[in-house]
This record gives C-alpha cells, structure tokens and sequence, in this order.
C-alpha cells in the first residue's frame, strides 16, 4: 500500500521537484558566476576584504533557494487534495488516517532531502574550487539552518493548505512566518553553529503539525 | 436480514441550526436504500457521518458493527465511497489511477473497470480532469466497482450527468448490485434515477425522517387524491390521515396512506360537500413531492 501512496505522491510532485532541482542548481552557479565575476573583474583582494572584514555573505541570496522549494512541494503536493475535499478519497482508503497522512508527508521530506542534498553537493563542489576548507565549513553551517527553513516553510504550508479554517490558516501562515525568521535571521557566517541541534529538534517537532489540520477537518471543521 | 448500517439516536447541528434530531434509520444487508430529501435536508451531512467526515453533536452510526468514526482498515476496505461529483483524482489518467487504486485492494477485480473504460472515448494517457463529467462518473463507478466493496456508499451519483450517462450508470450498478449482492447506500437530487435503482427509500425532511420502507410499499401505500371542494374555506390540512395537502382555489391535491374509500367516508361523515373525487397514479417524483410539499 505504501508503494501506492509514493506514487500517488510522486506523480503530484514529480516535474515539480525536478524543475526545481534543475533551477535551484541553476541560482547556486549564477552565484558562484558572481563570485568569478568579482575576483575577474574587481580583484581577488577587495573581495576577501569584503568576506574578511565586512562580514560579507557571498551567497546571502541562497537562503531563499530551500525557503521557496519547501513552499512548492508543499503547494503542489497538498493543493490537490484540497480541490473538491479529495482528500476523502485518501482518507477513505483501508488505512489508518494518520498513517497516510504521516506516509505522504515523510515522502514529501524524504523528496525534498534528496533535492537539498544535490544542491549541497553543488554548492560545496563549487565553493571547494574557489575557497579554502575553513571557508567552505563556515558556509556549510551557514546555510544549513536555511535548508531548515526550507523543511519548516514544507511543513507549514502543508498544514496551512490542509486546513479547512481560514482563520486558522492566517494564524498558522503568522505563526510560520515566525518560525521561519528564526532559521534565516543572523547574516553573520557560521552564526547559527552551535543552534543547529535545537533548530533540528524544533524542525522535527514541526513536522507533525499537519495531522492537526487533518483532525479538525475529520471533525467537520469548516 | 442483518443490517449493514445503523444510525442512532442521531443529533447534529451546524451552530445553532438543527439538521436533525434522533434520526434513527437501517441499511439491510443485501439491499438498495436510496435516501431523498430537499435540499438542506441533512443527505450529505449524513454521508459525512458515515464515512468519518463529520462528528455528529450525539447519537452513532455503526457500519458492519463499527463506529463510522473510528473504521478499522479491514471495514473500509469493505465500503465504496462515490464523492458528490465523481469527485477522483484528476491528476491521474485511467491506467494510473487504476494502478494506485490496485495497490490498496486484496480482491481488486480490473475487469469492470476496463470495461466501463472501454465504452469512454478517451486516450489512455488523457488526465481525468480532462474528461467530461459523465466520462468522470464512469472512471468513478468503474472504479468502486473494480474494488468488489461490500457496500456503496454514492452522494448524489446523478450531479452532472446527461440522461444517457444515468441510465448508464444505473443499470450497470443495479445489474452488479443485484448479482453480487452488494449494499447500496445512495443518494440522489434526480427522483426518477431512484425509481429504477433502490429497493427501499428513506424520505427525509428538516430534521425528521417521513417515511422509511421497501419503495413498493412506499409507492402502494402513499396516495394522491385530486377533487374539488364547493366550500373552499373547509381546512382538511391538519386531519390525522392527511400526509400533506395542496390546494389552489378549491382544487384539492390530498395526499394520505389511507385508502380510497377511506377518504370519501371521511369527507361524507364530515358533510364536506365535494366533486370529482379521484385517486391518481404517481411516479416517485410526485409521491416524494407529495410527501414533502413544493416548497
């Protein structure tokens, strides 16, 4: 049955997450094209001044590349459950509500892992060419509280689609909101080392939230 | 006969506005029961409840024995669930959704569905949200009967079709029913699609049930009678016999379970001067109309 419910899922989700893949590859090479640029065009010296001294993020823009995929997947995974209550189709279906649920969203997080981990392996191979390791660790860990985000804007969305409330589903999208300013907030490189292991705690915990969507909405919520 | 369906003592409310109360009806195993009421009346609400959707305020609904709120997976395997519009996944094409559905059922039977399939004019790679209402409703019927489910549960199957896809639609799931013996939980805005399909009928009206029997008891039973009163001011309305009752100047339409010569006695007992007294015959429609009133 789990086999079915992948790809159901995969086929909701599919040119989506490649699309974005391809385009998320696309921004991480625009940027280190900027950085190319500079040391061309500006001299090597005034850029890691710039890094050094200014506390320059040379791919600041980046945090927005896992941010806006977890918003996609969750639209385009969710949105079509919502048209017309068909997920009574999917919780009509001879399992436990929530194990469906809980399936259908570990395969959303499970794809969307997989997407992040390609573009961090893009991101490290092209940083490698042009920065030294203490560097490249310092903007590992600089990024990833983003792909966090990215993980915490999937699960709210998710549950913000799914709820059948509108008021609820304002409450939720400030409550997000919020949340995902926490993971993006300090620009200082390396800043969020030592939060890593809470912010993972706190975006593990986040990731049940959309069984409550789904609870008020078997309840008759409207 | 044991009953596939039980709802008791059923009470819900959308606020404060009462949709029913106390309403307490059965489902025969083996049987078509086709819930009518007008609009408003509490169907989906109760097609809701049936399948988990919604809590009511008191009262249960146990489905083989189960609290429709809290179905084991083995018991939904056992239901069809038609949603009120075909309602399916329209990202899907017929071989995917067919794919996906196998996946869930231990007794998947592919072979009605590919049949029904195979009267559409559709490509195979055609996405259902594509497709035409009535070619919808037949990727949805082939569907739940591609499940072999023990009962069906259909909201409103008839949203959308033209006559020909209903005619379509209910021969081949009362033919499947019939020689299956499946339960057939059904409703439907169209009267004459009920006619031909359901054996019992559940007449609801806001917030009470009027009548639950086999339809042809219902159809013998339940009379219409049309005469003209010489004294139009004569109130017959709230008399025990009379169901319900119309009357545009002195033309009566009186509609009652008592029989013919009942009513003449009445009227003659009761020095209602009268004329043109007749019984005539009635289609569901009329008799459900009958029962509920115009308006």
């Amino acid at each position: 049955m789990w086999k079915s419910i992948i790809y159901k899922e995969w086929l909701k989700i599919r040119f989506f997450l490649i699309g974005f893949t391809i385009l998320g590859m696309m921004g991480i090479a625009y940027l280190f094209l900027k950085v190319q640029h500079e040391f061309t065009f500006s001299g090597g010296g005034n850029f890691w001044y710039n890094i050094l001294f200014m506390g320059m993020q040379f791919f600041g823009y980046f945090k927005f590349i896992p941010l806006s995929g977890g918003l996609l997947i969750a639209v385009v995974q969710y949105f079509p459950e919502t048209i017309d209550q068909r997920i009574k189709l999917t919780f009509h279906l001879p399992l436990k509500e929530n194990n469906v649920l809980l399936m259908m969203h570990s395969f959303g997080a499970g794809c969307l892992l997989l997407s992040y981990l390609l573009l961090m392996v893009v991101f490290i191979s092209l940083s490698a060419i042009y920065f030294p390791s203490e560097m490249v660790y310092d903007s590992i860990v600089s990024v990833i509280p983003w792909f966090m985000a990215g993980f915490v804007a999937y699960f709210f969305v998710a549950l913000i689609v799914m709820e059948p409330s509108w008021l609820y589903r304002i409450m939720y999208s400030l409550v997000g909101g919020f949340f995902v300013t926490i993971y993006v907030k300090s620009p200082v490189i390396a800043a969020y080392g030592p939060a890593i292991p809470g912010l993972s705690l706190l975006t593990i915990l986040m990731s049940v939230a959309l069984l409550f969507s789904a609870y008020r909405f078997r309840k008759g919520e409207m | 006969m044991s009953n596939v369906i039980e709802c008791n003592d059923l009470t819900h409310y959308y606020g404060k506005k009462m949709v029913f109360e106390n309403l307490n009806f059965q489902v025969r195993d083996g049987s078509i029961l086709g819930l009518l009421g007008k609009n408003g009346a509490g169907k989906t609400t109760t097609i809701n409840i049936l399948n988990g959707f919604l809590h009511p305020r008191s009262g249960e609904c146990l489905i083989y024995g189960e609290n429709s709120q809290h179905l084991t997976p083995a018991t939904k395997a056992r239901i069809g669930f038609l949603i009120e519009g075909h309602i399916q996944y329209a990202f899907m094409n017929i071989h995917q959704v067919e794919k996906f559905y196998s996946g869930f059922y231990s007794n998947w039977k592919p072979a009605p569905f590919w049949d029904l399939m195979a009267k559409l004019k559709v490509t195979p790679t055609q996405k259902i949200s594509t497709m035409s209402c009535g070619q919808r409703s037949q990727v949805a019927l082939g569907l739940i009967l591609a499940q072999n489910a023990d009962l069906l549960i259909l909201d409103d199957f008839s949203m959308g079709l033209d006559p020909g896809y209903r005619r379509l639609f209910i021969d081949y799931l009362r033919e499947y029913a019939k020689s299956e013996n499946k339960t057939i939980f059904t409703t439907s805005h169209i009267i004459q699609d009920m006619e031909r399909l359901i054996d019992d009928v559940l007449i609801m009206d806001y917030n009470r049930v009027l009548a639950q029997c086999p339809i042809n008891e219902f159809m013998t039973g339940f009379k219409r009678f049309d005469f003209e009163l010489e004294n139009d001011e004569v109130n017959l309305k709230n008399e025990k016999f009379v169901a319900n009752l119309e009357m545009v100047k002195n033309k009566v339409e009186l509609y009652s379970y008592e029989t013919k010569e009942f009513v003449q006695q009445f009227l003659d007992n009761h020095g209602v001067a009268y004329k043109g007294f007749k019984q005539v015959k009635m289609e569901l429609e009329d008799a459900f109309i009958g029962l509920t009133g115009k308006y």
